[in-house]
This record gives structure tokens, sequence and C-alpha cells, in this order.
């Protein structure tokens, strides 16, 4: 007996460690044509060989893209990379951790606008644009920065100034996607019920009612649990429409405004809608939560991110592929849509020891031929880049999901980042999520609710001097 | 009635045996099915594909597949991208190698320990104890920026040796205090007896402490190692890819635009499979009897 | 004469230094975790937010004075507390039924108890992931779907303020229950025969051995179970991060979460550190008790 299991044992080790050797099996062997692309930028990409960066990615398609093309890299400069991907919670820990002590353990990192006014302030992150106008390290007939849709780029440019500022100053990252926000709903649903698909706030409220008395389903779903990720995308970009644009939760002299009438009313709306019509426990959804929600058919509207869209279209990942409409987010009284808009973006750290060669690295991931690679074969939505957007196996790609193509177009002209600039962004959020809370559960009314935000915020902003 | 059975019979005050025996059978069951429900809902989550994963309501009769398992160790996925190496041999790898250091220096530096502590009357004796209990009192936010500089700056950052040392914070305290109960169990005339015969404190130590304590101690194994597999937040804060654990690389499976729960799930049962072996061979020595009647 | 005087001279240093000599390497190990813990009790005195070094200044016991009054700590510090009384009375009384249990013989108790031990080898924040898609209050939540086969309405588990606090309760006991089985179970094996002989000889009944005689002989092992779980059922975190992170409506925010917040989500180290500090604070009050408790019993145990 006790022969036959340490045979067992040995065959489960021999069987385990030729698993392990064979996953470690060196990968494919970057072919002659795509250096041959990656050489006509008139550069020395040999110029940094022998040199040694770690870089910090979340786990995202865009960086799943660039793992098996990493040989290439190493191939085309000489430069060693070594990667450590996480998901975006686990990430940004680690990360913070390294560039708040400038260890210089992460030296190309994925950031984005928001990102960028957190590490800007202390200055953790470096300017790119000293790299780009080197004529030694950027080929800017090769590279095309003017090929990335302009919104995106300014999208990543703060001047340092909290209140404003963004597209202006310094480019501190260089966008690899865009994400913005629209509803996405059930056509199939809308249609036999007759539902309208909304065009204003109220008639949202109205939609999701509808959806549930007649279908079953939950109207909405829509992320919920107390942190700062709940604001970002519907919610956010809901508020800003419903005040055509007008409204911000800090104004020019960084007083908050929680309290204005008009969110007020939003939050109001926003809440009563997922109370009335959306799941039980909104309070404890995430992104995932809310998305897989949708894609499994249990509701009738999610106002998120545009390229989950990818996944609602996916028949294998989706009950609900063929059967969505994608809307704008509903405007406000003026008509016009105001999304809020994210970027996930390569960034440099400042403790950077080689900023050269993390230069060449961000170069070569940023290029028009991996984006475009990126895109078509790992699903990185949406392209940043107009050549990608505009290549004809992308269009016809996303041209199949519905009208996701239009929608997306006509978001892109007016998103913006929905965010006040401020480096206290993550709190301020955090803050704004409990609020919600507070008025979802009823413990306190709205008014209520959005004045203790108010004043919670601003003894933030007197405790780090930014305000008096 | 032998003193072995009414030991273990003294369970339930009952007295019908038929009742008892009911009442047995019943306890057993609910403990049987408390425990392996979530497995149950794990293990069928391993082998579904996506979309059976979210459906509403969800699915107890579905077409397996095995393409999670087949994604974690070669990269392998239906439809989707496959990703370079597969990080998660590494990672187990990785677990066992720090987990078994980790335990076995906290016993190495952990018998001395318990059996000063049990043994011995010194001044400071319960201070000196209580200390390697405050060890384990603070919460891994108060240590882990500061370990982190620390590591960085000594070298110690992504090293296996780094990772078995931190691990001591979750180890030695508990492994200090258990072995100090279970040594304390040990019958004192049995000691005195081998000190008759002319045994030092360390023949005191290997002939009769140890073998005597041979079930506490394989309770400390089997818990120190769990506890030791289980660390998330200390590997995540002090290593890197290469010396990630199995729990950090579970976690990749939560991506940006969707979560693996498929694969996630299927790491993680893969994950429980040493802890299991490691369960089921040391478990037959928490059994009594094997070193009683020592005295006789 | 001299052979004696060696001996004496050799039982001098075995009950003098030889239990230091002992100590030493353990302590020697964990010696290196004093500077981290030093430094973060520095940095609680200080106002050190990660993002604006240029503000730090060594403040003293401002961060303290400020978060002491605020009904959020307040709450916090009740729901901390409460939570880890109920959860800890809670898994040593089953635990310990449990660990009765699985001690009698029976076949398959081997594979038994190497099942039941299954819970604790999942990590902690799998787990939590795992309860939290079991617990979905949308029609995919099999919890819910199971209660709909018996006719029971449906439980908003982890969305609503009160369900929260008794899942929380529901996952930490799934995975640490095993625990305390298993610590008891080791002691249950260990205890020695003489006191049921002598019992027995006086005649006691099944109920009585077990309140007279395997009760006081378990309770240091009951008292250690209980300190160790005590001390993780104060700074629970990684399930109530991976499940309602902190809500609803802030019903879960314990101390730990707070420090979490604080530390690593505004990087406001000073903060973070403060309620680490203050956490830590109530671990140590709370393993003194019960360690004193657990000297009383060793000692019974050992007459």
């Amino acid at each position: 007996m006790r022969n036959r299991s340490r045979w067992l044992v040995g065959i489960g080790i021999v069987i385990f460690a030729g698993m392990v050797v064979a996953s470690m099996v060196a990968e494919v062997y970057a072919g002659e044509a795509a250096l041959a692309y990656y050489r006509q930028a008139k550069i020395n990409w040999r110029a940094y060989e022998g040199q040694k960066l770690t870089i910090g990615l979340n786990k995202h398609p865009y960086t799943e893209s660039l793992l098996p093309l990493i040989p290439e890299f190493e191939a085309l400069t000489g430069i060693k990379v070594e990667y450590l991907i996480l998901p975006e919670q686990e990430y940004f820990t680690k990360l913070v951790a390294d560039l708040s002590t400038q260890r210089g353990e992460f030296t190309v990192i994925m950031t984005g606008p928001m990102r960028n006014w957190q590490y800007a302030t202390p200055g953790w992150i470096v300017p790119l644009d000293p790299f780009l106008n080197d004529p030694k390290l950027t080929d800017g007939a090769w590279y095309k920065l003017e090929d990335f849709f302009p919104g995106l780029i300014a999208a990543n440019r703060w001047n340092g100034k909290s209140g404003g500022g963004v597209g202006e100053g310094p480019l501190y990252s260089i966008p690899v996607l865009s994400e913005s926000y629209i509803v996405s709903y059930r056509k199939d649903i809308f249609d036999q019920y007759k539902i309208k698909v909304p065009t204003s706030m109220e008639e949202m409220v109205e939609a999701a009612r509808q959806v549930k008395k007649n279908a079953g389903i939950d109207g909405i779903v829509a992320r919920g649990i107390p942190a700062a990720s709940t604001i970002a995308t519907g919610f956010i970009s809901g508020a800003k429409s419903y005040a055509d644009g007008k409204w911000h939760e800090i104004d020019e002299n960084l007083n908050l405004r929680f309290d204005d009438p008009r969110h007020v009313k939003f939050v109001q709306l926003w809440v009563d809608m997922v109370r009335e019509s959306g799941p039980a426990n909104w309070a404890n959804m995430t992104w995932y939560n809310a998305m897989e929600t949708f894609a499994a058919g249990q509701a009738g509207m999610i106002a998120d991110a545009d390229f989950l869209a990818a996944t609602y279209e996916d028949p294998s990942k989706s009950k609900v592929a063929g059967k969505v409409g994608y809307a704008l987010i509903p405007p406000g009284p003026g008509g016009a849509t105001y999304s809020g808009l994210w970027t996930w973006a390569l960034g440099m750290s400042k403790a950077t020891k080689n900023k050269e060669a993390a230069w060449y690295f961000i170069q070569w991931a940023t290029s028009p031929r991996t984006l475009l690679d990126a895109t078509i074969e790992y699903r990185n939505y949406n392209p940043s880049r107009v050549s990608v957007m505009s290549n004809a196996q992308v269009q016809k790609i996303m041209g199949g999901w519905a009208n996701y193509l239009d929608v997306v177009q006509r978001n892109l002209k007016t998103a913006r980042v929905g965010w006040v600039p401020n480096p206290e962004r993550v709190r301020l959020g955090d803050i704004w999520a409990r609020a919600l809370q507070e008025v979802y559960f009823k413990r306190l009314s709205t008014e209520e609710a959005m004045k203790r935000a108010n004043a919670e915020m601003e003894s933030v902003f007197k405790e780090i001097g930014l305000k008096k | 009635m032998n003193p072995q059975r009414s030991h273990a019979s003294s369970v339930f005050p009952v007295v019908a045996r038929g009742l008892r025996a009911s009442v047995f059978a019943l306890g057993i069951f609910l403990v049987v099915v408390w425990t392996v429900f979530p497995f149950a809902w794990i293990l069928l989550t391993s082998l579904k594909q996506p979309l059976d994963v979210i459906a509403a309501p969800p699915k107890i009769v579905f077409s397996p597949t095995i393409d999670n398992y087949l994604g974690i160790f070669i990269g392998k996925q239906r439809g989707q991208y496959a990703s370079t190496r597969p990080d998660f041999p590494r990672f187990f790898l990785n677990s066992i190698m720090i987990s078994c250091g980790a335990v076995l220096l906290s016993f190495l530096a952990g018998v001395p320990a318990s059996y000063a502590l049990a043994r011995f009357q010194f001044r400071f004796k319960e201070h000196l104890a209580f200390l390697f209990m405050s060890f384990r009192f603070a919460p891994f936010i108060a240590f882990l920026i500061p370990l982190y500089i620390l590591f960085q700056r000594v070298g110690l950052y992504n090293t296996y040796s780094g990772l078995i040392l931190a691990y001591q914070l979750i180890s030695l305290p508990f492994t200090v205090w258990m072995l100090r109960s279970f040594f304390m169990e040990v019958p004192i005339e049995v000691e005195e007896a081998a000190k008759i015969d002319g045994c030092s404190w360390w023949g005191v130590l290997t002939k009769v402490i140890l073998p005597l304590s041979v079930p506490g101690m394989a309770v400390t194994l089997i818990l120190g190692f769990m506890f030791c597999w289980n660390a998330f937040n200390y590997p995540l804060m002090l290593a890197g890819r290469q010396t990630f654990p199995v729990t950090v690389g579970a976690i990749q499976f939560i991506s940006y635009e969707e979560v693996l729960w498929g694969q996630m799930a299927a790491a993680s049962l893969v994950a429980v499979v040493p802890q299991l072996i490691l369960s089921l061979f040391v478990q037959k020595y928490i059994v009594r009897g094997l070193t009683m009647g020592a005295v006789r | 004469m001299q052979a004696a005087a060696g001996r004496a001279r050799g039982r001098r240093w075995e009950e003098r230094v030889l239990p230091y000599m002992l100590l030493l390497p353990g302590l020697l190990l964990l010696a290196g975790m004093l500077y981290p813990f030093f430094l973060g009790l520095y940095y609680s005195f200080t106002n050190y937010y990660l993002q604006y070094p240029h503000l730090f200044k060594f403040i003293g016991l401002q961060n303290y004075l400020k978060l002491l009054p605020e009904p959020k700590f307040i709450y916090s510090l009740k729901f901390t507390l409460g939570y880890a009384i109920v959860a800890v009375a809670l898994q040593v009384v089953v635990g310990l039924g449990v660990a009765l249990l699985l001690h009698r013989r029976f076949v398959g108790r081997g594979v038994l108890r190497a099942m039941f031990l299954m819970p604790l080898m999942m990590p902690p924040v799998i787990t939590a992931l795992m309860w939290k898609v079991m617990m979905a209050s949308t029609k995919a939540g099999i919890l819910n779907h199971c209660l709909s086969f018996f006719g029971l309405p449906p439980v908003n588990w982890l969305g609503d303020v009160n369900p929260s606090l008794v899942s929380i309760l529901i996952i930490d006991t799934w995975g640490n229950l095993p625990f305390v089985s298993l610590i008891l179970l080791g002691g249950l094996q260990s205890l020695p025969y003489e006191p049921y002989e002598a019992a027995l000889v006086d005649g006691a009944s099944g109920w009585g051995i077990f309140r007279y005689v395997t009760l006081p002989l378990l309770k240091p092992f009951i008292i250690l179970a209980a300190t160790f779980r005590m001390m993780d059922a104060l700074r629970i975190f990684d399930v109530i991060y991976a499940t309602t992170v902190g809500g609803p409506a802030d019903a879960t925010m314990n101390l730990h979460m707070r420090a979490f917040f604080f530390a690593f989500q505004w990087y406001h180290m000073g903060m973070g550190m403060a309620y680490a500090m203050l956490l830590l604070g109530l671990v140590f009050l709370a393993s003194f008790i019960l360690m004193a408790y657990w000297r009383r019993a060793a000692e019974q145990v050992t007459l």
C-alpha cells in the first residue's frame, strides 16, 4: 500500500515537473519582418544595449498583448526586460510603494490621467516631452505622435494646478487605449415592450422601471461599492451631462460643490433608480458583478465602460450577444452628453536609472504597429491611434457590434476626463461613493449627505495645504 | 469500559446508544455539507466555460471543459489570447519552497524555544513568552511599507530567503506557543525517569519530549504550513514575479475587462493539493495511544 | 568532590543560562521585525503623506487626538470588538463540538479529518471572492438559488447593512473553524489516561467526565485557540475588503479597514499608522487578558 502511494506521488512529481519545464520554454523567436518594421525608424535602437528594465503593468488585454512581443523588443534593442503584472488594485498598491520610496524597481509604468495627478504632484513621474522632441531618441516621422487622437494626448497633459489644467503642460504618459462611457441596453427587451431609449435622466429612470415591470429582470445594473471606481464611469458621466457640463465637483476656487442643486437632483434620480429597479445587492457590486449580470441577461441597462461591448457581443462569454443596443449617456436639458474619459497610458518613473532605455520601450510599445497588433490580436479597445481605429479590420470587428461604432465615435467628440484635477481624487471619489450609500440606505437625505461630503473634502484639502 | 473509549465517548451525555449514534451521524453529515458545499461549487466553476460561470440561474448541469486547467498550466485557452509562459507552475513551486522553508525554520528555532518555555523556570519567562506572541499582534498594514523599505535596502526583496524570514512573523509565534502547550502535556514523571537515568536536557528533549508530542507537532506542522501557504499581503509587497506564491498568482485572473473565474477556481484547487497531501500524510500522527503508556 | 562541584556548576548553567540560549534563535529571527514596527510607530506620530513629503512633520499625538472623537472611529472600534467576541465565541464552541466528533473512532476518520481541514487550505482572499460570487443577490447567486428550493425567501447577503455582518461571520467561520477544531483535536489526543481511569473508578457518568475531566484538561488548548482566533478576528481584513469594501454604508468598516484606507488608498501614512497602532494596542490587550487565563489553566493542568 505504501509502495503504491509512493508511486503515485512520484508520477505526480514527474508530471508536474514536466509541465514546469514545458511552460518555461522560451517563446516565439522574433520574426525578421517585425524587426524590419521597427528598424525603419531613424534611431539607433541598440544604443542602450545591455541595460535592464523592469516594467510594472496591470492585467489588461493591452499588457497581455505586449508579453509575447517582449522577446522581439529584446532582440531589437539588446535591452533586457523583466515585467510584473498584477490586477489593478494590487498593481497600484505595489506601484505606489515603489514610487514613494523612489526605489526605481518599476521603470515603465501603466498610468492614466487621474493617476498622473497623484504621481506628478510629488514628482514621481517624468514628463515625456524631452524624449519625444529629441531626434536622437525618437523618429517623429515614423512614430507619428499626431496619429493619436488629440483628446487622448490632451488628457495626459497636466500643468500641475489643481482645479483645472488638463490638456496643458507636460505630457506624462502616452495613451494606449481610450475608454468612454455609454449606455448598453437590451434592444430586444426595449423593442418588445416598446420602451423608449432614454434621452434624459428622467427617461432613464422610467425605462429602468419599465424593464423591471415587464421583463421581470433588473432594469439597471451599476457599480455600487463604496469606492471611487463606483463614481468613475456611468455615474460621473451622467452627473456632468445632467448639468450640461457646467457643474463640477470642485470649482475654480477649489470649493467643493456637491451640494449644488443640479447635482443633488441627479443623485436623487440615480439612487432612486438603482434602489427601485436595480439589483438588491447594489451596495457591493464591483464592475465585474455589474458587467457579468448584464452579460448573463439579467439586466436591462448598464451605464459603464464602452469597450465592454467586446464581451457583450461575444457568444462564448455573453448570453445577450446580438441583442444589445448602445446609446449615449442621457444628456441634460441642453441636449449634449459629457461622458467621462479614461486612457491607460505608459509613463516613466523618475527613479529610473536608464531613462533612455525606458523611453525606447515606451516608443516601441506605442508605435503604430504594436498598437495595431494589440487591438486586432488581443482585443485592446478602444484604439488610441487614428490609424488603428480606421484600419479596415478593426472597423469590421467594431462595426459588428450593433451601433457601437457610431455611438462611440459620437461620444468621443465631447468626452473628456470627468474629474477635476487634484491629487486627492481617490479620496474624493471614496467620499462621494460613501455619500451615495448613505442616501441609498436612507440614512441621510440627499442634501445632507452632499453637504457632509463637501465638509469632509474641504477638511482634506485644508490638511494637505491645497486650501487655506 | 477502558479509559480510551470512555475518553472518546465522554462526548455525548445522552444515554441511549441508538440516539447517540444518530446524533453523531447527523453531526458528521452537517460537518461534511458545510465544508464541502463551497468546494463543490469551486470545482464546478473550474470546469465551466465563461458563459456557464456567469449563468443566472446558476448551472449545475452543463458541459464541462478542462480548458481552465490547461489554461493555467500551458496557456491554452479557447478563443482567447494565449499568454506567454503561464506563470502558474512557477508560482506553485515558489509556494512550496517558501512555505517549506518557513515552517522548517520555525521548527528549528521554535522547538528549543518552546522547550525552554515549557520546562524551565527562569526570570522573564512569561515576558519572553508574551514577547513571542506579540509579533503576531500587528496588523499587516503596520509592517508592510517599512518592511518593504527594509528589504529593498538589504537586498532581501524578491528572494526566497527574504520571504522565509518575513513569514516567521506568521509562523514562529504560532509554532512556539503551540509546541509549548503540547510539551507541557508530557507527564513530568517520564522526564524525571529519564533524568535519573542520566539524560541531559538534550536527551530529555529528543528522547522524551519530542516523541511524546508527536500529535502536537503534527498539528503545529500542518497549521503552520497552511498559514504560510495562504499568506497574501506579505508576498504581494515583498516578492516580485519570480517569487510570487500561488496566492498572489491566483489573484491575477482578475483582468481589467473580465474575471477568469474558471481559471481562478482551477488554480485555487490545484493549490490545495499539496496541503491536502500533507494533511493526509500527517493526520495519522494525530492519534493518541501512539505514545501513551510509556510510563508503564 | 570535584565531580559534584562540576555537576552543580553544570546544573546552574542549565538552569540559568540554557533557557535563554534556547530562546535566542527565535528571538533573533524576530528581532529584525522591530525596525519596521518602530518605524510604523514613528510614522503614527507624524503627518506623513506619501504624496506630500514636504509636509512631513512630527506632530506627536495629534493623529490620535483627531481620530478618537470621530463617530466613525467609535463605530469601527465597537464593530471590531463586537465582531471578534462573537466570532471567537461561536468558533470555539462549534469547533470544540466538531473536534469531539472527529475524536471518536469511525471508518473514514482520517479522510474526514483531512477533508475537514480543506477550508484552511484556501487563501482568505480567494475564499472571500468565491463566497461573494455564491452570495450574489442576482439570480446567479447559488445560495439564494438553494434557499428557493426550500421555499425560503432570498437573503440580501452582502448588499444590506445587517445581513452583511452575518455574511462576514459566515465566511470567516467557514475558513477558520477547522483551525480551532484541529488544535482541540490535537489537545484531545494528548490528554493523559490517568484522570479518566480515576474518574471511572469513582463511577462518573459520560457528561460528568466531560465536564470535570476533559474540559479542564483541554482548557489550555481552548484558550490558545481562542487567543489566535481573537488576534485574527480583531484584524480581519481580506474577507471584508474582497466582499463589501467596508460597506454597506460603512457597516463593515473595522479598524484594520480604516487603517488600510488611510495608508494604502489615500496615502495618508500618519493616520493609517495611528489606526494600525490603536488596533495593535487592542490586540495586545485582548491577548494579555487571554494569556493570563492560559497561565492559570496551564498551572491547573500540570498540578
